[in-house]
């Protein structure tokens, strides 16, 4: 993909290709949207509960957990690497929280002392970034590659969960008015202006990521580290620190879902988020970003995750079998990966280029 | 070449699409029964939703299955599913004692009047019923039964189920409770096989390795029984007793074939049939006319009477024991 990427411009938005021809590319790259249209025009079709403003606002609350996810992945994969940890990183952060609302912080001598709950959620954030970042210096300082080193964090990370409480649920994450520690179910269950909390979370870290993609030094670096290593350290990027950004950047966001997972719940449990990762990379995927690096947008993440999210909650409702559910989901993997080839040689074709 | 890109486009799409188009559920006027279980692909689980789905149909309901896989966020927004698509009733056999209770309040909350089977939760008033299995009950029947093959004495092996599961702890107290009064009965090994056929095959190995004079070995679940029984066989030492609980069909055919000796039969068909009519009694009256906790007795099946059982039920009326 490297060698493609050198044949087409190599930023996202830069690439209008001559007018009279650009509609064949236009329908491709927009592809995704398509879909996510066509799903929903289906559903709607044969569901009349799917177009309700109750059920719209579940399935956009569903939407954001995978899409702050695969948000957060984007950033690695854009800049060439994979990060396998990111559910267990979610299952770390709820038990980290869960922890220190049900047991406190025991410093070496006396009682519990109880932290408020702001304070939890961000040490609990910090946990996911601290993770994001032995990620970025285990595949940078130590050269292991991605899939490997974060593979690796994935077995540890859940590991470290169930040893936090014997492999047992934190029940009970109301807090006590006693310990100044209530309030923690409002964090994921929350509503502002009438739109759930997580929905807003997703707004905002969308933005701010997007932002950063396609706005920032720091979105170029990305996109040059991921398009050509080589390349962009001989320009002078840290090439080091960029990587490491984007794994703490991805810990940080898997942190926040597992956060909001355990806030929705009411109760912390360490198996939470299993297999995750694997729906982050589909919606990464889906959404046009290439694995190999350097090509793909943080809009086109979102776009994937709600193509995903749709799909999962409109075949719930349409009452298809779990196992046809599966089928589905990986047939439309296969086709949006297939289509993206295809609209790899379009491109080329039209550039003029082999 | 525009138009040939978009057609292939298209065609490739359409074929995802294509197996959904089984059922409309939208323009249907009868209610909605939710049935959510931990999977599909397990025979107990399995048999638990198919018989609540039969009764609810032939009470002239429409229903839905869907599985939760054991995670309490999947399990959370299938019932928000359900809260969308206004169910009127859900049998849920849930996620987990504590990580389910928000769930099961919200889904009241909407209207949804919930019925747990199988597993409980830890509060009442919530659910309109959770009826489960006597597990405490029917393992001390196990124990008991143990205990007489094992002719009061011997060295037995304990293959406990999952630790962070109530009903691994619930059993294996159970078990105690009957076998400690035997002072010659001597446990020699206890290890935890997570419920799983291939660990508990390991698992047994390696204690077969160790104690190569047992007698015996009491499972926490069939699963383990099963594998136990393979490694037991393996290490061609058939002498050794294994006993299980569940009452899963392979545990059955391995009853008849005389390689496990006895297992508890769990009635799960029986209380999802129940669940569904008191869902039924609740929507048509308001009330379901009996306590919120309910628990429905184990049955011991041996070689004697393993006849008298189908999959997670009893299937003929019970004979006389000699």
């Amino acid at each position: 993909m490297n060698k493609v990427a050198a044949g087409v411009p190599l930023t996202p938005h830069s690439s209008t290709a001559s007018a009279g021809k650009s509609i064949a590319t236009l329908l491709l790259k927009l592809r995704s949207v398509l879909a996510l249209a066509l799903l929903v025009v289906f559903f709607s079709s044969m569901t009349s509960s799917f177009l309700t403003a109750n059920n719209l606002s579940i399935l956009t609350k569903h939407v954001a957990i995978t899409a702050l996810l695969a948000v957060g992945t984007s950033f690695v994969i854009l800049a060439g690497g994979i990060d396998l940890s990111v559910g267990s990183v979610a299952g770390l952060s709820g038990m980290t929280a869960g922890y220190l609302i049900v047991h406190g912080i025991v410093f070496a001598s006396g009682d519990p002392h109880f932290l408020p709950i702001w304070l939890v959620i961000l040490l609990s954030l910090l946990v996911g970034g601290a993770v994001g970042c032995l990620n970025g210096l285990l595949v940078t300082r130590l050269s292991i590659a991605p899939f490997i080193a974060t593979l690796g964090t994935l077995y540890v990370g859940r590991g470290v969960a169930l040893l936090i409480s014997n492999g047992r649920t934190f029940p009970g994450l109301a807090g006590d008015a006693a310990r100044h520690n209530t309030g923690f179910p409002a964090f994921g269950q929350a509503y502002l202006l009438g739109v759930p909390s997580p929905v807003w979370f997703m707004a905002i870290i969308t933005l701010i990521a997007w932002v950063l993609a396609a706005k920032s030094p720091f979105g170029r670096h990305v996109y040059a580290v991921g398009g050509n290593e080589r390349a962009a350290q001989l320009c002078g990027i840290n090439v080091c620190r960029v990587k490491i950004s984007t794994y703490a950047f991805s810990g940080a966001c898997a942190a926040l879902v597992g956060l909001v997972i355990a806030s929705q719940l009411e109760a912390a449990h360490p198996a939470t988020g299993q297999s995750f990762e694997l729906n982050a990379i589909a919606a990464v995927v889906l959404g046009g970003t290439s694995l190999m690096g350097g090509r793909g947008s943080i809009g086109g993440s979102l776009v994937g995750a709600f193509v995903i999210g749709v799909l999962a909650d409109g075949l719930v409702m349409l009452g298809v079998s779990e196992f046809w559910q599966m089928v589905i989901k990986g047939i439309v993997i296969i086709l949006a990966v297939a289509v993206d080839q295809l609209q790899n040689r379009v491109q080329l074709r039209l550039a003029g280029g082999r | 070449m525009a138009r040939r890109m978009l057609a292939l486009a298209v065609v490739l799409f359409l074929p995802a699409l294509l197996p959904m188009g089984c059922k409309r559920t939208g323009v249907s006027h009868r209610k909605l029964i939710a049935i959510i279980v931990p999977s599909q692909d397990n025979p107990f689980f399995q048999a638990e939703a198919v018989a609540a789905a039969e009764r609810a149909k032939a009470l002239g309901y429409d229903v839905r299955i869907d599985s939760h896989n054991d995670d309490p966020y999947s399990q959370d927004n299938l019932i928000d599913v359900a809260i969308a698509s206004n169910a009127s009733a859900l049998i849920l056999d849930n996620a987990g004692a504590e990580a389910s209770i928000s769930a099961v309040r919200r889904a009241t909350k909407a209207g949804i009047a919930c019925f747990l089977i199988d597993r409980e939760i830890g509060a009442s008033n919530i659910a309109k019923a959770q009826i489960i299995a006597d597990n405490a009950g029917g393992a001390v029947l196990l124990g008991k039964r143990f205990a007489e093959i094992m002719g009061g004495k011997g060295k037995y092996a304990e293959l406990l189920g999952r630790e962070s599961d109530t009903n691994a702890q619930i059993r294996t107290t159970g078990f105690h409770a009957v076998l400690d009064k035997f002072p010659a009965l001597v446990r020699v090994s206890a290890q935890s096989a997570n419920w799983s056929q291939s660990e508990a095959f390991q698992r047994t190995e390696t204690i077969l390795q160790a104690h190569g004079d047992l007698n015996g070995i009491i499972a926490g679940n069939d699963t383990m029984a099963v594998g136990a029984v393979a490694a037991v066989r393996n290490a061609r030492m058939d002498t050794i007793k294994v006993v299980g609980f569940d009452g899963s069909p392979d545990a059955l055919s391995a009853i008849r074939a005389g390689a496990l000796d006895a297992t508890i039969l769990q009635p799960a068909v029986k209380i999802a049939g129940m669940a569904v009519e008191e869902a039924d009694q609740f929507l048509k009256t308001g009330s379901t006319g009996v306590p919120e906790r309910q628990l429905v007795p184990c049955e011991l099946v041996t070689r004697q009477n393993v006849d008298e059982f189908g999959t997670f039920q009893r299937i003929k009326p019970e004979k006389a024991r000699e």
